[in-house]
């Protein structure tokens, strides 16, 4: 890369369960209300910046220029160009690369990376035929072509479709995949709701520190994390009963993420220009690298990311003890414990390409201020919600710091992102 | 294929091909026609592809699948055992397995030579089993080759009881489950024009001894081929023995691997214990 891309700072929405405190917010009011914080935070009102990347997983056909016109919206100089991007819920991390890619080969001296989700307001369509009804009828040039079209209604057609949570090769749910893999890689229920706890106590510690002051603005009213449960217990969790995985399942609705609404933006740029400026430089963007795995014949959906942190930090010339920090999404606590077994895994590793294990870390490296489990998972907010948060832990640690971002997406993918403390 | 054959401008209409074909035959003796029935040099309509592609999961791309090329050959398998000679009749038999050979990529326009024979007829333990051997030519050119095996029963035919052709099975966690929708039968009927009742009436499946309507085997057969698109190379063979009749509306389990150059893939009960359609890939 030939220009240094840093980390200026970020900000979100506070995050709340779907149906919750957000639920009246769309896509468009929760980005540009993420977007309107940034800007206030860093003076960037009334300025142009070089382009604003974001996207959302659940989308309205009518936001087919979400970010532009969630730009429209903001505070930004209307002459602020903008984009959609969509790489499930990598995406917010996929926007950041993309404005980070163009900052370091001086396309841009900054901008913008953003996610946003509501699966409070998420999409309702009609169902293919009648969708292909309407598209003949009204293509039909004479009233009869148009009669014998609607004539092929059928009162099925008719029901309305919620978006589909499952994974279009398999018919499996994220969940029902994600089981598959909890059995394969013999995580219990223990190791899961441990996961589950210690992500909860972290979020409302570092709120309690008041870590997310200058990372959240409140919106509607709702200041912080509405998911956040400080006083929850491995006792308490105990109690829920298996929601995937059958009968004797060990995946429960406390150690799988709840379906969420909420924005999160970060403001990246040319370390030369943000020092000119007088910007602030949490810490640089590394590398990235992205993964896929063949799931519809077998491969755990969600451990795409280990293929990728194995690639990244063999081209980096680094090992996983080099990371002060880790942080790895957790979709399910289980893909998190299923993910540091793969990563000892001699077998699974150099099954996926590596040239062995990548190895472990130390547990009190790892989601140190909580994840998704807590905080709540808006699925294209996240990786916007990840960079700036590890940057600033990073930052505190001292310049030189290393921290890695490991995220899974549905299809099958994972997108690893390094960074290093400025 | 050197018999005697019937050429007709195109593949003939299924409504009174399959009325006849209702009709029981009053012989009890199986007999089956000497000639084929050939479709010469006929394009099928890209619209009703595309629409095929859509109900059987595969990407509608410029070759088709083969067992496309299998549902233009089927009207000529009814049109053939609705014929006098033939006391075999397709309605009340039972499709046991199937096996095709796409010799090279088929275009979606290319104009097509279709051409079915009735072979092979031998006793069963209960009744007889039938071939019906089908191939697809462009110009002189044989591009798809297929067999389908009937079960017809309560016909007798002299000799030995043959065995059903059989592909082994294991049971496994599968790998996806699949949803089947109550009205599967119909969607499918409008692309293969199989207006074989028993996918789409309830009644009419109680009459045949099923207790719901039941999806055509090369639905099966199809969507378990999309399921793997992106591993087929471009000439193959594919062999599949359809294990049990798969109830609509109705759930059930894929799995998928590989054994040195066979791909293996099964469609199964949602536990994966056991197998409805089994199906085998050489490449």
């Amino acid at each position: 890369m030939n220009h240094d891309v840093v980390v200026v700072g970020g900000n979100r929405t506070p995050f709340a369960k779907s149906g919750g405190p957000l639920r009246e917010a769309s896509n468009h009011d929760l980005l540009t209300s993420a977007l309107d914080g940034l800007v206030a935070r860093y003076g960037l009102a009334g300025t142009r910046v070089g382009e604003v990347a974001a996207g959302a997983v659940l989308k309205h056909p009518r936001d087919f220029n979400l970010t532009r016109e969630a730009v429209l919206s903001s505070a930004l100089a209307p002459e602020t160009p903008a984009c959609d991007l969509q790489q499930a819920c990598a995406t917010g991390l996929e926007t950041t690369m993309y404005i980070a890619n163009k900052i370091a080969l001086g396309q841009l001296t900054h901008g913008i990376a953003a996610g946003t989700d509501t699966a409070s307001d998420a999409p309702i369509s009609v169902s293919d035929p009648l969708r292909r009804i309407l598209l003949q009828a009204s293509a039909a040039r004479s009233a009869k072509a148009r009669l014998a079209a609607f004539a092929k209604l059928r009162p099925s057609h008719l029901a309305p479709l919620a978006p589909r949570v499952e994974e279009p090769r398999t018919g499996l749910s994220m969940g029902e995949h994600q089981a598959l893999t909890t059995e394969r890689w013999q995580v219990t229920r223990e190791e899961q709701d441990e996961i589950a706890v210690s992500s909860h106590r972290h979020l409302a510690a570092a709120w309690e520190s008041g870590f997310f002051d200058d990372l959240v603005t409140p919106y509607l009213g709702l200041a912080k994390d509405a998911i956040l449960r400080p006083e929850t217990s491995m006792e308490a969790l105990a109690k829920l009963r298996p929601v995937f995985g059958g009968d004797n399942g060990t995946m429960t609705a406390g150690n799988s993420t709840a379906l969420s609404d909420g924005a999160a933006a970060v403001l990246l740029a040319d370390a030369a220009w943000a020092k000119e400026q007088g910007l602030p430089a949490l810490a640089r963007i590394v590398d990235a690298e992205v993964a896929a795995v063949d799931h519809p014949t077998g491969a755990d959906l969600l451990l795409a990311p280990v293929a990728a942190t194995g690639r990244i930090l063999a081209r980096q010339g680094l090992s996983i003890a080099d990371m002060d920090l880790v942080e790895i999404h957790e979709a399910f606590a289980s893909t998190v414990a299923a993910t540091l077994k793969a990563w000892q895994d001699e077998d699974y590793c150099t099954s996926v390409g590596l040239d062995g294990a990548i190895g472990t870390i130390d547990r009190d490296h790892l989601n140190v201020t909580g994840s998704s489990l807590a905080t709540g998972h808006p699925f294209a907010a996240t990786g916007a919600r990840l960079v700036p948060t590890l940057a600033k832990l990073l930052h505190e640690r001292g310049p030189g710091s290393r921290g890695l971002i490991s995220v899974c997406a549905a299809g099958g993918q994972g997108l690893v992102v390094l960074l290093e403390a400025v | 294929m050197t018999v005697a054959a019937q050429t007709l401008n195109a593949p003939p209409a299924m409504g009174p091909a399959f009325a006849h074909a209702l009709l029981p035959s009053r012989s009890h003796t199986a007999r089956i026609p000497a000639h084929a029935a050939v479709v010469q040099d006929w394009t099928p309509d890209p619209a009703r592809l595309a629409e095929y592609s859509r109900v059987c999961g595969f990407t509608l791309r410029s070759t088709v699948p083969p067992t496309w090329l299998h549902v233009l050959t089927f009207p000529l398998h009814v049109h053939l055992l609705g014929d006098r000679s033939s006391s075999v009749r397709l309605v009340g038999a039972v499709h046991v397995s199937n096996e095709m050979t796409l010799h090279r990529p088929v275009g979606a326009t290319e104009r097509l030579t279709l051409e079915v024979r009735a072979d092979h007829l031998r006793r069963h333990a209960k009744g007889a089993l039938v071939d019906l051997v089908g191939q697809i030519r462009v110009d002189d050119e044989v591009v798809w080759d297929g067999v389908s095996t009937y079960l017809a029963r309560g016909v007798e035919v002299a000799g030995e009881p043959a065995k059903m052709p059989h592909l082994g099975f294991e049971p496994g966690m599968p790998q996806g489950r699949w949803r089947l929708p109550a009205d599967l039968g119909r969607r499918y009927r409008s692309v293969s024009h199989d207006p074989n009742p028993i996918h789409t009436s309830r009644v009419m499946a109680r009459a045949f001894g099923f207790p719901r309507p039941v999806i055509h085997g090369m639905w099966t057969h199809a969507r378990a081929l999309a399921a793997l698109e992106q591993r087929l190379p471009e000439s193959y063979t594919v062999r599949v023995g359809f294990a049990k009749p798969l109830l609509l509306p109705g759930t059930v389990g894929f799995r998928a691997y590989e054994d040195d150059d066979v791909l293996h893939a099964a469609v199964t009960s949602r536990d994966g214990a056991r197998p409805y359609m089994v199906m085998e890939i050489d490449r």
